[in-house]
């Protein structure tokens, strides 16, 4: 099973004193279901901020995120459909670098549409961020 | 035990075989992302080098072929009652089926063989019996799939599958054209169609094939120019096009040819005599007793089947690429793909440089062990 955090060091809300040893079946179930939910979403903006700020190839960017996001926790199969998928939504257009050959590599880059993507939802998501910890907060 | 290869680069090269079976055509980005992407993480892994270890570390996280091709197709449903990561390669194994039983029906069609007289068989209700027999062949075939899966479940994923070998028929069969025959294409086409217009060849010519040599080289110097097409943008709907609608044309000529009883096209051979070169007739050259030795009209008859199947199979090829282009929403023209794979070979001098420090050789077994010197 793969370890989940708990929430009260996510949250810092104190409101469930659960950790990875107590949580029961159904929690841990519910957690995973979220945890998915939540990752769905973060991804696209994760992944436009990072090569708003350069751009970047495949496996580089699947290595920066598993560095950056321990929550997001990507893997190859998630990051290259999604980086294919936004290159068709043309928030990202690509070129290929033939520079090794053994190695050609193809490097993603945001477009217009996608900086102004991702500045609505960076917008949103702060709004949510906000909102959430003020509930959270109501909630404690 | 069995040894499958101890060379890191075949070695990724092989598993991307398998994970292309999985992939729609026209999936060569995402074959040479996951190329990039295996080689830059059996380097790290190898701390900078890439060996035999590394490599089929990588392959290992990587995973299942199957699932890889999955997580960029989409996977987890059924169509119909196929899972749908074998929709992909069952579809493509099937129209290799299909366009073969078609091909070959027309070749036998045109060069007036019957079914019934190459089976020896009475054939009844034709041609519904063609679908009934591609329907209970396939039925057939799901079952030995099926078989073929339980045997197939404990493979580890640096290991081909039975399964794949059978699913991989279609890749080849539909893979596009590599650029060196394009070019091939092109300069036998111009050559040949000069020759056949040379004087010297065309007193060689019966008298049926002389009235209509001329047709035949403007279809090759045609051949010549779909290859430069092919040379030029690789595989796309425009040079699909050109392919299929060159392909109905030559088998409205070997309609014609067929039709009009135009047989050997060649009815006298040059032979030196010593000191010349003098035109020999075919009758007193290979007749004895008033009976003709070699038998040029089946020959004939084979060469018109052959090229006939073969342009029926490019019909039904490129008409299914293109639905498939468009389906994607490509357009005319593009700069499409060759059929020729980027060898995962270093370049020499780099290789000379490695040798004996950086790859070092191991072996892999069919368990997924390996003799490397990869230790982690």
């Amino acid at each position: 099973m793969q370890c989940l955090p708990c929430a009260d060091t996510d949250l810092n809300t104190g409101i469930i004193e659960v950790n990875q040893v107590s949580m029961s079946k159904k929690t841990q179930e519910e957690l995973e279901r979220w945890s998915k939910e939540v990752k769905r979403g973060a991804v696209t903006l994760a992944i436009l901020a990072l090569l708003s700020k350069k751009r970047a190839y495949g496996y580089e960017t699947v290595k920066i995120l598993d560095e950056k996001m321990s929550f997001l926790a990507l893997e190859q199969g998630t990051v290259y459909p999604l980086l294919r998928r936004l290159e068709k939504r043309e928030l990202l257009k690509s070129e290929w670098d033939y520079m090794d050959p053994t190695k050609p590599k193809k490097y993603y880059t945001i477009t217009k549409e996608g900086l102004m993507a991702l500045g609505a939802m960076a917008k949103d998501w702060s709004r949510l961020s906000r909102e959430m910890r003020e509930i959270l907060t109501e909630v404690e | 035990m069995i040894l499958i290869s101890n060379d890191p680069f075949e070695l990724i090269e092989q598993y991307l075989e398998r994970v292309r079976i999985y992939l729609p055509m026209d999936s060569e980005d995402t074959i040479i992302e996951l190329q990039t992407h295996l080689i830059e993480e059996a380097e790290r892994i190898g701390n900078g080098t890439m060996t035999t270890g590394s490599a089929l570390m990588a392959i290992e996280r990587m995973g299942d072929p199957k699932s890889v091709a999955n997580e960029y197709t989409g996977s987890g449903v059924k169509v119909g009652i196929v899972p749908a990561e074998y929709v992909v390669p069952l579809s493509r194994v099937a129209v290799v089926l299909v366009a073969i039983v078609l091909s070959l029906t027309v070749g036998f069609y045109l060069t007036g063989v019957t079914l019934t007289g190459l089976f020896g068989a009475d054939v009844q209700n034709w041609p519904l019996t063609i679908p009934l027999m591609i329907g209970i062949n396939l039925i057939i075939a799901f079952i030995i799939i099926g078989v073929i899966l339980v045997f197939d479940r404990e493979k580890p994923p640096t290991e081909k599958t039975v399964l794949e070998s059978i699913l991989g028929v279609g890749v080849q069969g539909l893979r596009p054209k590599e650029r060196l025959d394009t070019a091939g294409d092109f300069v036998m086409g111009i050559l040949w169609g000069i020759i056949l217009m040379l004087p010297g060849v065309v007193v060689m010519y019966t008298d049926s094939y002389e009235r209509i040599y001329m047709g035949i080289v403007v279809f090759l110097f045609l051949g010549a120019f779909r290859g430069a097409l092919f040379y030029v943008g690789g595989e796309n709907n425009l040079n699909l096009t050109v392919e299929t609608i060159l392909s109905l044309l030559w088998i409205a000529i070997a309609s014609v040819i067929v039709a009009t009883n135009i047989g050997f096209p060649l009815d006298s051979l040059y032979m030196y005599d010593g000191s010349t070169w003098r035109l020999e007739s075919f009758a007193t050259l290979f007749t004895e007793d008033g009976t003709q030795l070699a038998p040029f009209d089946g020959i004939w008859a084979v060469i018109i089947f052959i090229t006939v199947a073969v342009a029926v199979w490019r019909v039904i090829v490129s008409v299914m690429k293109i639905s498939v282009y468009l389906r994607d929403g490509k357009g005319l023209w593009w700069r499409g793909t060759w059929g020729e794979r980027r060898r995962l070979t270093k370049p020499f001098w780099k290789r000379s440089r490695d040798s004996g420090e950086g790859v070092r050789k191991g072996i892999i077994y069919r368990d997924g062990t390996s003799e490397s010197d990869e230790r982690q």
